[in-house]
């Protein structure tokens, strides 16, 4: 065995991030450069040569560096390893988590020589002629002996792919079509995908009848995602067919424009599969089920995602599993199992999440069984719900994990163990109950600026969106109509009836008086900008601060003056609203609509607690 | 307005930097024994404010006045602040307002 650095041993690992640990690896030896603690940990740089990757010894082997074995300069074997992501720089990171050692400190940090290929080389030309040391980096001696290694394209090849399966081969007899060229004018193509997410098989009813539907994700070799629909006989054809992670050629099926409400996957298009499609498994290719990519949110930040089209990733701590409970589902009267489990994580917020179908029996009793463990739990896809203030519900293409072995689980396992487990935890949803009926507390839920509403005109598209915002009254029109004439008992607009008096739609009888409710607009501002709002009676009462039916008297019979004047002592007065926020299709064209839902004074004390928490947050930012 | 003398914010730890000046505080009343008051102060501790209190007083006031020790105001200014008064948040805006946002200030 050549004690020497192994050539490429960087892309090796660059190439396959995730390594089985019982498939063998190619042997992979790299020099330890810049070896350094950190913590009870020791960090180095990787080095083949001619690449270096950030890398990190994991804690079982610090004690070979204390011992003196892993020296600096010194190459070690990697047996086992994981490659992360750094997300903040565009860095690669290795955990080594199994090496032996190969030799202790070489002289120097070794530098690969240029490889001896066909081509004709000048930089080694030169170097031959200045020096007649056998490496190609001058002055650099180095123990033990390197060799030059020459390498066919295939051997290449192979360095690059690690053990991934030969794809190339097979691409080129079935002529394979790349995702991203398909489109709903060329039916003639065969695809080669792999199923990232299977979704359930669910059923349905409309107007013409019963059936049964589930779709897929699929994901080519470049990449690119697909989300493919079966329906009735192809799904029911189907539905076994396909398995996670598995590789499938597809032909004939069909393209048409994604739905923007149902679309999972970046693709304009979307297909479906019906009988006549054509579904082969790709027989040798290896299932490799894509490592979950997560993008945790801190439990005490999901509140902007309350009611939120976007769904969120969470990871935390199970504090208590419910027993199995069952819902009747409204629209078929179908029972689904559902249970509910408390997680927590180092925000110190607890938050409920609702597992429901599978994701309730199997993997809700696996954590009912492991309860007493506090197991780490990573979820996918959920959810953000107004349950309770903030509630998780989980989608069927929700993915959970148990305990995984990631770096932010093990974070939160050593939080939980020194100190979570004993800290008072509060559930999110306490002091942030969107339940409008009592003005100040909930009034800090989702608090935005004016501005971030008039900017995003996708808020609220298809569901609206609710938030609070302190504003003080701008402009009120006093020549809009404040009011319109309401029935007493339902309070819906009432039209005058042929003789006297006025029907009501909703109580479907004449009445003989009616009263005015209010309907106005008003402009509001804050310290980010201005925007139009609809009030309604009962907040406008409040601000006005007399019923519609008074202001109308006094509109009638105090004159132009005193009812302008009552509309002024309302302006530049500041308060707390709670709007909601949808988007609305107006002569074709989409407007925002803002409306208030709830309004309360403003409480000193806590918006100044709430400011001061603010100023902290730029301060730290900066 | 008259921005020739301004008071500044402080607290009991503050108040020794500006003694011999102009500084206005909240003081919550302990005891009142008509020709001066004995106060807490946002940072919980005790003051002595001279001068003539007003009638009646609440239980939150506010003194503009000559801190003439580190322990005492001379108050020229009385203004009843009422009952309620979130005394923290008051004094983080006297540590922000001689510490970061002294320039916002004086």
């Amino acid at each position: 065995m050549a004690k020497t650095v192994t050539p490429d041993a960087i892309s090796v690992i660059l190439a396959n991030p995730c390594p089985d640990s019982s498939s063998d690896l190619p042997e992979i030896i790299v020099q330890v450069v810049d070896l350094k603690p950190t913590g009870n940990k020791y960090m180095f740089m990787a080095s083949d040569g001619k690449m270096k990757v950030r890398a990190l010894l994991q804690s079982t082997l610090a004690s070979e560096v204390t011992s003196g074995n892993i020296q600096n300069l010194g190459l070690i074997r990697v047996l086992d390893y994981t490659l992360n992501d750094i997300p903040t720089k565009n860095e690669k990171f290795l955990i080594v988590s199994k090496c032996d050692v190969v030799s202790s400190a070489l002289e120097a940090e070794y530098k690969a020589e240029v490889k001896v290929e066909d081509g004709v080389n000048s930089l080694k030309q030169n170097q031959e002629m200045d020096a007649d040391v056998k490496t190609g980096s001058p002055a650099i001696v180095l123990k033990p002996k390197q060799e030059v290694v020459t390498k066919s394209a295939a051997q290449i090849v192979h360095d690059q792919h690690g053990n991934a399966a030969p794809a190339a081969r097979m691409a080129m007899t079935r002529r394979v079509h790349p995702l991203v060229s398909l489109n709903p004018y060329q039916g003639n193509w065969t695809i080669k995908v792999r199923v990232t997410s299977k979704g359930n098989m669910r059923t349905y009813r409309n107007a013409r009848g019963e059936g049964c539907v589930f779709n897929v994700e699929l994901t080519d070799e470049d990449g690119t995602q697909i989300q493919a629909t079966m329906f009735n006989d192809a799904a029911k054809k189907f539905f076994d067919k396909f398995q996670m992670g598995k590789v499938y050629y597809i032909s004939k099926g069909t393209l048409k424009v994604a739905n923007k409400q149902f679309k999972t996957v970046q693709n304009d298009y979307e297909m479906t599969l019906n009988e006549n499609s054509e579904v082969e498994e790709a027989s040798n290719e290896a299932t490799f089920i894509p490592e979950t990519k997560f993008s945790f949110t801190p439990i005490d930040e999901l509140g902007p995602f309350v009611n939120g089209r976007e769904l969120v990733d969470v990871i935390g701590v199970v504090q208590s599993v419910s027993p199995t409970m069952s819902i009747r589902r409204k629209s078929n009267n179908e029972t689904i199992p559902k249970r509910d489990i408390v997680i927590a994580d180092e925000t110190k917020k607890t938050v409920v999440v609702s597992l429901w179908n599978d994701l309730a029996t199997s993997v809700g009793q696996e954590l009912l069984d492991m309860a007493d463990k506090s197991p780490v739990v990573a979820i996918k896809s959920l959810k953000v719900g107004e349950f309770q203030g903030v509630s998780l519900s989980a989608l069927s293409k929700s993915i959970i994990l148990v305990d995984p072995d990631t770096p932010e689980a093990k974070k939160l396992r050593s939080w939980y163990d020194s100190e979570g487990k004993d800290t008072s935890l509060a559930a999110i949803g306490n002091d942030s109950s969107p339940s409008n009926r009592n003005g100040a507390r909930s009034m800090y839920t989702d608090r935005v600026t004016l501005s971030h509403i008039t900017s995003n005109l996708s808020l609220g598209e298809d569901k609206p969106v609710y938030f609070s915002i302190k504003a003080y009254v701008s402009t009120i029109k006093p020549d809009q109509a404040m009011s319109y004439r309401a029935c007493k008992t339902c309070s819906k607009k009432v039209t005058e009836a042929v003789g006297s008096g006025y029907w009501c739609e909703g109580c479907q009888k004449n009445e003989d008086g009616c009263s005015l409710r209010y309907i106005m607009a008003l402009k509001v501002s804050d310290a980010s900008g201005e925007a139009f709002v609809s009030v309604f009676n009962e907040q406008a009462e409040k601000m006005i601060g007399c019923t519609a039916d008074e202001l109308n008297e006094i509109k009638l019979h105090d004159g132009e003056a005193t009812y302008q004047k009552k509309l002024k002592e309302a302006t530049w007065v500041p308060h707390l609203f709670r709007v909601s926020v949808a988007q609305n299709e107006y002569n074709n064209e989409k407007r925002q609509r803002i409306t208030v839902r709830a309004v309360a004074p403003i409480d000193y004390a806590a918006e100044s607690k709430y400011l001061i928490e603010e100023m902290t947050k730029i301060k730290v930012s900066n | 307005m008259d921005t020739s003398n301004p008071a500044a914010f402080v607290n009991a730890e503050l108040l020794r930097m500006y003694v011999g000046r102009r500084v206005r505080a909240v003081i919550q009343v302990l005891r009142n024994d008509g020709g001066s008051i004995f106060g807490k102060s946002t940072d919980e501790q005790e003051l002595v404010i001279k001068g003539q209190p007003p009638n009646p007083l609440t239980t939150f006031v506010e003194v503009i006045g000559i801190a003439d020790s580190n322990r005492s105001i001379q108050a020229e200014i009385w203004t009843n602040f009422g009952d309620n008064f979130d005394v923290s948040s008051y004094n983080t805006v006297c540590q922000l307002a001689n510490g970061d946002f002294k320039h916002l200030f004086i």
